[in-house]
């Protein structure tokens, strides 16, 4: 097994080993592990000091920000108050001055009271009490041995826990489904508690005990959650649902929230009242002797229980799951369910005992689920890119930390009031796409622990003064005797290798420097029938991104030769691929010469286009705005996850691809029509991609589009 | 000497933007926002639990 150790963040300390319950449900009693048998009843003083030693010492070693621990049982309120203390005080002398201590407990709730409450309230401990809904849902596992209901009792534990003197300590409620049990009525008796957070649970289960489906259905489970999901988005989501946010996070790229889902290791160890180091526990439904390690923390360090090959198994990822569910669209939601379920014939290499429903609950919150993904041509992608450039400079001004000096510190001062006095203005500049390119090097720079370039922060203040005609002095910054403004042109100061200050006085939308004379280069625009009105922009110094190299200046008569041969093709792509001339001008704003190589999208904000005058044809164009458009779309939308995780073959490259490569591919050439067969392909490919989200999946449905009306189109051509 | 300019536009304000001064750079959304353009920071992150067994 390869890969790094990967250190445990959760530790589930079992305070007490027996339970005043007798559900028939319980993992730990009703299943094929009995070692509760002989463990001690309670956590002895020694396996407690221990385990706070031993978590301690994992934390420093691995720099852990923080660690949860949650207080388990049997039932944990069992242990009393004292012992209870005991272990809040142990854990917190020694791992509080190593790493944030999450305290946890989970709880049947039936011994619940202020006293213990109040014990929580002093060591921070939150409280999550497992309940199964209504009382007839509660009713059909969770009684006494006797056969009583505990229902009133949980309820009293959970109004005593709802009061504001412990609403704070809240977790929720963990409710293990049945499908015998309306899940209607199980939704609404948890909603009306008002808990802060829901969490559904599927049984533990296995292929040799499979799981309960009075119907036979074996979608029995989806489709008891998805009714929830139903009710619970209808009703606006009223409350958070663990298992619905973390679906809806893996749909949209994020990480799983929940142990049972997605492909995230594990680093969660559990330990015993003895002081036995045990696997996760669920494992006890599997065999007996199945979450056994060997190791114990009077004689190990947590270290040595994560090397231990069973955990290692559960931190492989998508290496982890059957072979099956590595070649399944929805693995990167399910992650192949939760490991005990996969037991079948004592092996764990299979899929999900609940794959049925597991497919059928990512499908159905799948369906259920809108794209993110922002439309070009109403403003919404330029709007969540222009936040993006402003959270980059805010970003580069915390990163800072004070630290930028007094110039820095100036310009900002100057930039929040343009900010707040020209709607226009700062965002102007910003807008333009190397403002974008500045501020990301800036970044680059700090990280690595280089100069970064902040001079250039007065420049574009200057500039923003300017465009919002504000009365004012910006002091600047001039190199090599010129001072660039961004979006408007290059003002020569000085003479060549003069490096200086100056003060630039802003009236209208007009400005001055003391002492220049009129050696005032602007921002050319290519202003010829047949194009947009675009920025054609040969001036700015950060228009180096393109990972090609950028033209010099034009000479007046080459820059309009150049806007001149732009113009002419742009006009053929408007006859030619009109959806794309008419997608891209509703976004492109500026285009950059490049001295030569392929049309680029680089490291700069959206509307920009690098383009040589070797590649500036119909293809070259509509490839260049395809490319510059996905790029703009995956910096502020998630399109897929795991990227690198599966290879495909494309009919276009030599070798193996990605799933961004296939898409990037598939995106350039779909509406082009050229290649009609390989992109058919390629699209099928992306249809069963487990990488993609919500919003990528959309994205292929366009794409599926384009590629469709560019191939009738090329079939109507002579 | 005075230089006039015609400034084209390169962005359109949004009437709701968040003024510089207040965006929240250190939280999850702009976590999100900037993760997507910056390389992933190698410092220390809170991860929340994930145990959800039911007693």
């Amino acid at each position: 097994m390869t890969g790094p150790l990967v250190p445990f963040r959760e530790i589930v300390l079992k305070v007490h080993s027996r339970c005043d319950l007798a559900c028939d449900h319980c993992y730990i009693y009703e299943s094929a592990d009995q070692s509760w048998r002989t463990r001690p009843k309670t956590i002895s003083d020694e396996a407690i000091h221990q385990t706070a030693l031993r978590l301690a010492e994992h934390a420093g070693t691995h720099a852990l920000p923080s660690v949860s621990v949650i207080l388990h049982g049997g039932e944990p309120l069992l242990a009393g108050p004292a012992r209870l203390r005991r272990v809040c005080e142990e854990l917190t002398e020694a791992v509080g001055p190593v790493a944030e201590l999450d305290l946890r407990i989970h709880t049947n709730g039936l011994q619940l009271s202020p006293r213990y409450l109040d014990l929580f309230d002093e060591f921070n401990v939150r409280v999550g009490i497992s309940l199964d809904g209504d009382q007839a849902a509660n009713d059909r596992h969770r009684r006494f041995a006797d056969g009583r209901t505990s229902h009133p009792l949980v309820l009293r534990a959970v109004d005593l826990l709802r009061q504001d003197r412990y609403a704070h300590l809240n977790l929720g409620l963990l409710c293990t489904i049945d499908v015998e049990n309306d899940p209607l009525a199980v939704y609404d008796a948890l909603l009306d508690l008002d808990p802060p957070r829901i969490d559904f649970l599927l049984p533990h289960a296995t292929w040799d005990e499979p799981p309960h489906r009075p119907s036979g259905s074996p979608t029995a489970y989806a489709d008891w959650i998805l009714a929830v999901y139903d009710r619970w988005q209808d009703q606006g989501r009223p409350v958070p649902v663990r298992l619905f946010e973390s679906v809806l996070s893996t749909l949209n790229g994020g990480p799983s929230l929940t142990e049972s889902l997605g492909l995230a290791p594990t680093d969660l160890v559990v330990v015993e009242t003895d002081g036995t180091l045990e696997q996760v526990d669920s494992l006890k439904t599997a065999y007996e002797g199945a979450a056994a390690t060997g190791f114990d923390v009077f004689h190990h360090a947590f270290d040595e229980v994560a090397a231990h090959p069973g955990v290692r198994a559960r931190q492989l990822g998508l290496a982890g799951v059957s072979e099956t569910c590595r070649a399944c669209p929805v693995v990167r939601s399910c992650g192949g369910g939760l490991y005990t379920h996969r037991y079948r014939d004592g092996s764990f290499d299979h899929e999900s005992v609940y794959c049925t429903d597991l497919e059928a609950l990512v499908r159905g919150i799948e369906t259920r689920t809108p794209a993110a993904l922002p439309a070009s041509d109403n403003g919404e992608l330029a709007d969540a890119q222009q936040e993006l450039t402003r959270t980059l400079l805010a970003r580069l001004q915390a990163d800072l930390a004070g630290r930028g000096g007094e110039r820095w510190d100036e310009a900002w001062a100057l930039a929040l009031l343009v900010d707040e006095r020209s709607d226009e203005g700062l965002d102007g500049v910003l807008g333009h796409p190397y403002a974008r390119s500045w501020l990301l090097g800036c970044l680059d720079a700090l990280r690595e622990g280089r100069p970064p370039e902040l001079d250039t922060l007065g420049s574009c203040v200057a500039a923003a003064a300017v465009r919002g005609g504000l009365e004012m002095a910006v002091p600047v910054t001039y190199t090599d005797g010129m001072l660039h403004l961004p979006t408007l042109g290059t003002l020569r100061i000085a003479g060549p290798g003069t490096s200086g200050r100056a003060e630039l006085l802003v009236a209208g939308k007009e400005f001055s420097v003391a002492g220049t004379g009129t050696d005032w280069q602007p921002l050319r625009r290519i202003g010829c029938d047949g194009a947009p009105d675009l920025a054609l922009d040969d001036l700015d110094p950060y228009r180096d991104s393109f990972g090609a190299p950028p033209h010099a200046r034009l000479g007046t008569a080459e820059a309009e030769e150049w806007s001149r041969r732009f113009a002419g093709v742009w006009g053929r792509l408007r006859q030619e691929l009109p959806a794309v001339a008419e997608e891209a001008e509703a976004w492109l704003t500026t285009v950059t010469p490049l001295a030569a190589g392929e049309p680029a999208a680089g490291r700069h904000g959206p509307g920009a286009l690098g383009i040589a005058a070797d590649v500036l044809t119909v293809e070259g164009l509509a490839r260049g705005v395809r490319r510059a458009r996905l790029r703009a779309l995956v910096e502020v939308t998630d399109l897929y996850a795991q990227d690198g995780a599966w290879l495909y073959t494309a009919g276009w490259a030599a070798g193996p691809v990605t799933v961004s490569e296939l898409l990037a591919g598939v995106h350039e050439r779909a509406v082009l029509g050229a290649y009609s067969v390989e992109i058919r392909q390629a699209l099928q490919l992306l249809d069963r991609a487990p990488e993609l989200t919500v919003s990528g999946k959309s994205l292929v449905a366009d794409l599926w589009k384009e590629w469709g009306a560019a191939s009738r189109l090329t079939e109507k051509r002579p | 000497m005075k230089t006039s300019v015609n400034s084209a536009s390169f962005a359109v304000a949004k009437k709701s933007r968040v003024p510089l001064a207040e965006i929240d750079v250190r939280g999850a959304e702009a976590a999100q926002q900037l993760g997507r353009i910056l390389p992933a920071s190698t410092g220390r992150s809170l991860r929340a639990s994930t145990f959800n067994s039911a007693l």
